[in-house]
This record gives C-alpha cells, sequence and structure tokens, in this order.
C-alpha cells in the first residue's frame, strides 16, 4: 500500500505562493465592485424596478470572486488553511 | 510423515514470527568470551555517553550470530538510546532489539544482530553506544547562588556484562579539572579531565562493583519535562511547526536568595544557571516566533545560516536549579522539503522530534500531525517504538468535519532520537476547493439575505401615495427606456436611407424597412401597455405619454412618406434631381419639427 519515497515527486502548492499577493488584489477587487454594484442596485431599486435574475447573477459573481479572493488574502497573511 | 514435517516447519516460522514482534527470550552463549572491552563514558553534560568497543571470540564450536549486551542493575532504568555497530572500517550499524533471559530475569538485556554468524574459535569487534539520562545526581543538591554546581556518577568499574570478560578498560571523561574525589580500584590512572580504570583482568561474567566520580560540571542541566510538537500540513504549500515547551533545570537546587544584582555584576555568580540556548531549526524555515502566555519574548535572535536558522533564546528570567519555563516555538517550512506525492498519494516525511538544545533531554514527547480535511487511509511509520494514541480531529479555519490529528508520544529521549517518521495518507485534490467554495457560499447566503430582507415591508400603515409615486417612477423608468429604444430605431432607419441614395439596392432597403417597421410595432404597441398602466396612479403622466405617442404617429406618417419617395420616386428614376431634393427637404423639416416635440414632452417626463 505504502509507495516508496524514490518513485514520488516533491510536493508544491498548484498556485505559487509569490503570486497569493496578486490574487488577493485582483479576485479581491473583483469581488468588492460587484458587492458595491450589488448594493447600489438593492439600496437605488424600489420593488417595482428591482429584477430578481439580476440581483442574483450580480450576487453570485460577487461571492465567487470575493470567496477565492478571501482565501487567498487568509493564505497571504499566514494562514495556511 | 511430509504432512508432519510441513506443520512442524509452519509452527516453526510462527514461532519465528513472534520473536520478531516480542522482546525475545534468549540464551546465554556460554562459548561466547570478550576478549577486550574499552568503555569510554563520556559525564561532561548532563548526559551520560557510553561507548563500548567489544571485541568478542567463539571458542564453542557452533557459530553464533547474536551478542547480548546489558547495563549494570542501577543504570538499566535510565537508558534513553541503544545502538550498535561493527567495529571494523566500514562502521555499518547493526540491529538491536530488547531482549531477556529466563535465567536472569531481573537484568535488562538487548540483543546484537553480528549479521554474519561468528564461527568456532573465531572473533569479531563491535561497537555500542548508548546514552543514559537522569544518571547524573548533583551533590550537595541544594546551592547557593555563588557557588558551583557539583554532580556525582555512580557506575561500575566492570562492564555488565552476560560472558567472561578477559580484559576491560574504562575511561571517564569529566571535561573539568576540578575533581571533587573518585573511587579508587587498581589500577587507576587520573589524567587532566578523566581518570582510566583498569585494564582488569578476567572479570566473571555481570560483576559489579559501584564507582563514584565526584565532580565539577556546570554545562546546563536542562531537562524538558513536556514538548507537544504540531505539525500542521497546509495543501497550499505550508507545514507549520509549532512546539510547546516545558523546560525545567534539574541541577543543584538553588538555596537561599537569588540577586539580580550580584548575577549581573560577578562572572562567577550563577555559573549553573541557564541564561540562554541555541535552539536549530532546519535551514528553509521562516516566520519564527518565540512567546509564551503574556506574549512574544523579545529577548531572542534569529540567524540563517547556510544549512540551517539558529534561534538564540533567552528566557524571561535566568534558570536556576529548580526552576521552570514554558513558551512556544513556531515557524513554517515550505511542503516540498517534506512532502511527496504521487497522484493523490501522499508521504510526509519529517522529524518526529527536532533539536532544541546541545544533549537535551527530554522526558516526554508528544507529536501530533494535522492533516488537512479529508485525508484518508493514513499509514505511520515511526523510526522507533512509539505510543500512538486515538486519532482525534483538529477544527481550525474553513474546516466542516475537522482535520484528522494523528497522535504520538514517547517517553525519555535524546538527540539521537532525532529521526523521521513517514506517514502515507491519501487526499483528492479536488478537495482543496472545497475552502474557497466555503466562504463564497457563506457569502451568497448573506446576499440572499439582503434579497430577501429588501422584500420585506416593516411598515405598520399602508402609505398609498409613495406606493403609487414609487410605482410611476418605476413604469417611467421603463417607458423612457422604450422611447429611447424608439429614438435609435428611427436614426437607424435614417442611416439605412442614406446607404440606399448611394447604393440604390431596393432589395436590402426593402428589408430593413420590414425589420423596421415590425420592431416599432413591438414598442409602440408596448408603450400602449404601459400608457394603460399608468393611467389608474398618474392620469397626467399617462395623458402626456399619450401626447407623445400622437406626435409619434405624425413622425412615423413622414417616415412613410420618405420610404414611399424613396421607393417608388428615386429608385425607380421617376422624379429629377431638384424635385427629389425639394421634397425631401420638406419632410426632413417636418420631422425635425415632430422630433423636437417629442424631445421637449419625453424630458419633461424625467
Amino acid at each position: 500500500m505504502a509507495m516508496g519515497i524514490e518513485s514520488m515527486a516533491r510536493y508544491v502548492s498548484p498556485i505559487n505562493p509569490a503570486v497569493f499577493p496578486h490574487l488577493t488584489l485582483i479576485l479581491l477587487g473583483i469581488g468588492v465592485f460587484f458587492t458595491a454594484w450589488f448594493f447600489v442596485y438593492e439600496v437605488t431599486s424600489t420593488k417595482f424596478t428591482r429584477d430578481i435574475f439580476k440581483e442574483l447573477v450580480i450576487a453570485l459573481v460577487a461571492s465567487i470572486f470575493s470567496g477565492f479572493g478571501i482565501l487567498f488574502l487568509l493564505l497571504w497573511v499566514g494562514i495556511y488553511v | 510423515m511430509g504432512v508432519k514435517f510441513d506443520l512442524i516447519k509452519l509452527i516453526c516460522a510462527f514461532i519465528c514470527v513472534l520473536n520478531s514482534v516480542f522482546a525475545t527470550n534468549e540464551l546465554i552463549a556460554k562459548d561466547l568470551i570478550v576478549k577486550n572491552i574499552d568503555r569510554s563514558i563520556d559525564v561532561s553534560t548532563q548526559l551520560v555517553k557510553v561507548t563500548c568497543t567489544i571485541q568478542i571470540e567463539n571458542t564453542g564450536k557452533s557459530p553464533v550470530s547474536k551478542f547480548l549486551f546489558s547495563i549494570e542493575p542501577n543504570l538499566k532504568q535510565r537508558l534513553s538510546y541503544i545502538s550498535a555497530q561493527s567495529g571494523d572500517s566500514s562502521k555499518s550499524p547493526l540491529a538491536v532489539q530488547k531482549a531477556t533471559v529466563q535465567s536472569r530475569p531481573d537484568d535488562a538485556f538487548w540483543k546484537v544482530d553480528l549479521r554474519e554468524p561468528l564461527g568456532s574459535g573465531s572473533s569479531a569487534t563491535i561497537e555500542i553506544d548508548y546514552v543514559l539520562t537522569n544518571a547524573l545526581s548533583p551533590y550537595p543538591t541544594h546551592i547557593t547562588q555563588k557557588e558551583k554546581q557539583l554532580v556525582k556518577f555512580i557506575g561500575s568499574y566492570y562492564a555488565y556484562l552476560p560472558y567472561l570478560c578477559a580484559k576491560q578498560t574504562t575511561t571517564v571523561s569529566m571535561g573539568t579539572k576540578n575533581v571533587e574525589s573518585y573511587s579508587k580500584l587498581n589500577p587507576v590512572v587520573k589524567s587532566d579531565t578523566s581518570v582510566v580504570y583498569g585494564p582488569y583482568t578476567k572479570v566473571a561474567a555481570f560483576s559489579v562493583e559501584p564507582m563514584t566520580v565526584h565532580y565539577e560540571n556546570n554545562n546546563p542541566f536542562l531537562k524538558i519535562s513536556r514538548i507537544e510538537r504540531t505539525i500542521e500540513v497546509s495543501h497550499w504549500g505550508n507545514i507549520a511547526i509549532e512546539e510547546t515547551i516545558d523546560l525545567e533545570h534539574t541541577g543543584a537546587v538553588l538555596k537561599g536568595p537569588f540577586s539580580r544584582y550580584d548575577f549581573q555584576r560577578e562572572m562567577q555568580s550563577g555559573l549553573s544557571s541557564v541564561k540562554s540556548f541555541k535552539t536549530v531549526l532546519p535551514a528553509s524555515a521562516t516566520d519564527a516566533y518565540y512567546r509564551d502566555e503574556i506574549g512574544n519574548i523579545s529577548t531572542s535572535h534569529m540567524r540563517i545560516m547556510a544549512d540551517s536558522v539558529e534561534l538564540d533564546l533567552r528566557p524571561r528570567f535566568p534558570l536556576f536549579g529548580g526552576w521552570k519555563t514554558h513558551y512556544v516555538l513556531g515557524y513554517n517550512v515550505p511542503s516540498y522539503e517534506y512532502l511527496f506525492n504521487s497522484g493523490d498519494n501522499y508521504k510526509l516525511k519529517i522529524r518526529v522530534l527536532d533539536h532544541i538544545f546541545d544533549d537535551m533531554v527530554v522526558d516526554e514527547l508528544i507529536t501530533k500531525v494535522i492533516l488537512p480535511e479529508g485525508a484518508e487511509n493514513i499509514n505511520l511509520v515511526t523510526p522507533y517504538s512509539m505510543t500512538r494514541h486515538p486519532d482525534t480531529r483538529h477544527s481550525t479555519y474553513l474546516d466542516t468535519k475537522g482535520r484528522p490529528v494523528i497522535t504520538v508520544s514517547k517517553r525519555n529521549l535524546v538527540e539521537n532520537h532525532i529521526q523521521a517518521l513517514e506517514l502515507d495518507y491519501v487526499y483528492p485534490r479536488i478537495l482543496m476547493l472545497q475552502e474557497p467554495v466555503l466562504v463564497a457560499l457563506a457569502l451568497y447566503a448573506l446576499f440572499l439575505l439582503v434579497i430577501v430582507y429588501v422584500r420585506m415591508d416593516f411598515s405598520i400603515s399602508k402609505d398609498e401615495a409613495g406606493e403609487s409615486r414609487l410605482r410611476v417612477s418605476g413604469i417611467l423608468d421603463k417607458l423612457l427606456v422604450l422611447l429611447d429604444k424608439r429614438a435609435i430605431l428611427y436614426m437607424n432607419f435614417d442611416e439605412h436611407f442614406a446607404k440606399v441614395k448611394t447604393s440604390k439596392d431596393v432589395n436590402s432597403f426593402n428589408a430593413a424597412a420590414k425589420t423596421f417597421n415590425q420592431e416599432y410595432k413591438n414598442i409602440t404597441t408596448s408603450i400602449a401597455d404601459m400608457i394603460s398602466k399608468l393611467k389608474p396612479d398618474s392620469p397626467e403622466a399617462s395623458e402626456r405619454v399619450a401626447e407623445i405617442q400622437k406626435l409619434d404617429k405624425v413622425l412615423k406618417e413622414i417616415y412613410n412618406h420618405k420610404q414611399a419617395l424613396y421607393v417608388d420616386k428615386l429608385l425607380p428614376g421617376k422624379i429629377s434631381r431638384s424635385a427629389f431634393v425639394d421634397a425631401e427637404t420638406g419632410l426632413n423639416k417636418k420631422k425635425q419639427d415632430a422630433v423636437e416635440k417629442i424631445n421637449a414632452i419625453t424630458r419633461a417626463l424625467h
């Protein structure tokens, strides 16, 4: 069951830790933009003008970018999750 | 007969397997004698390091394949580490195993495999090294701050062997000239920092004769009473190591008061105390921290060397005999140093225990390996026998069911125990996505909450006027969009007029006119719908839009005329140039008027 160490490769992260800061800034930047859009849309639209589909799509994009951005922020600051 | 023979063979094999698993029951080979043994006992630190060079000879007929080794009864409990190697130039290691001898149940034995059986009449040399802990006792047991620390070692003049010994010599090196006393059994020679006992000849098996040396030893008597080493593996490329350490000075206990003034001023004050010590970390260690319950201990230095990172740790106070301290030391190492993989199979090869200070003694070691969440099929191989505790789970950032924790422990360790464990596990790489997806889902739930919240009405009374105003503005917003669309439609059609004037392509113009008319119809009906919706809330606004509709009808009429002018007159060439220009200018002027009127009303709608 156990493999020999000779047949194995040294394990490196799928994403180079050197790019964590850049990834954080880019992903979190996009995430914050969509989050801001979402909230601006929520407070400016009235119940006669709002469109549930548009809200859900903006929220989805915002949460995906922010989610990955926050993960890389954690990794960047040294919380290796 | 054959079956019976096979059965015996099977039983023999089974016994062999049993022997290799449990401590074996051995017989002392009577024909084996020790021709010469040189023992060198190093007591200059807090450890007792013994090296025995043993020359053995087989005087019997049958070959002997193992050598039994034993340690004096008063020291056998103190043994921490033992190893054997061949005495020739190859110095190849020999297997050592704990063994018992039925005729001497009170003695501890270790079986050394000679690898090649020793034939009748031949001899061989082996080297056995062992380390004893807590074998030096401070004497006096209590000293004041300015006194030196004296310790006593009680051993035996003779090596405690189960064989007859022809000749033996023992050298005790104390590393100091300040020897209080040493017991004598001739021949004995005292040199600068060591005492040589022997050679003694014809020593019977299991001979014991207490030997005592009493000397100054101001080396740090530091014992790690407990160390908890946590190794947290992250597949994002990092291994975080944290050691929680309880230290105790086990030398002569400080008697009387402690004077910081004397300690700072006099060189001879507190010689046996520990001011600082050096911890060696792996070369790739980064982000080291040294702290305790209060916070960071600032009196430390980190030096990055070519092949290691040296930490100069200075506790908050100097450690005197009987004093204790507690601290946490942590650092990160990149995963590629210790983690290997092949597909989803991973192997972690990392030290069970690492260097804390030179000549260290560890009373209790607990090593915990925290694997990423979702790791399965865990298989642990320790470099020496350790107690494996039940696996637990550890929950930290972005965990759901917790990460598997493998815990092993062992008591009484020294530097020689700094060896690597191997841990195999399977981890599906896709599980790394679990963490970001978890954050994204949490955020999405938050957004959904907001979406639901804005749809809830917490007002006590119904505000009809405000509601109708909002409805009107909502409809007007949509109306303005539609009006915009219609204006753009007209503009696009204007381009087609310009185009057909040069290309004279009737068919494509007609097609464009058809789509224009279709879209125009759609938009105009939508606007009409909006007007009917608008009517109950705001009759005046709906009137104004109706006005726009009327004007638009005029505008559309003008476009129809223009289209007829182009298709029926211009393109077939039934009109003169000047007449066409006049007609078109007239239509354009009318169009301009209508557009301006529409725009004026539209602007007022905003």
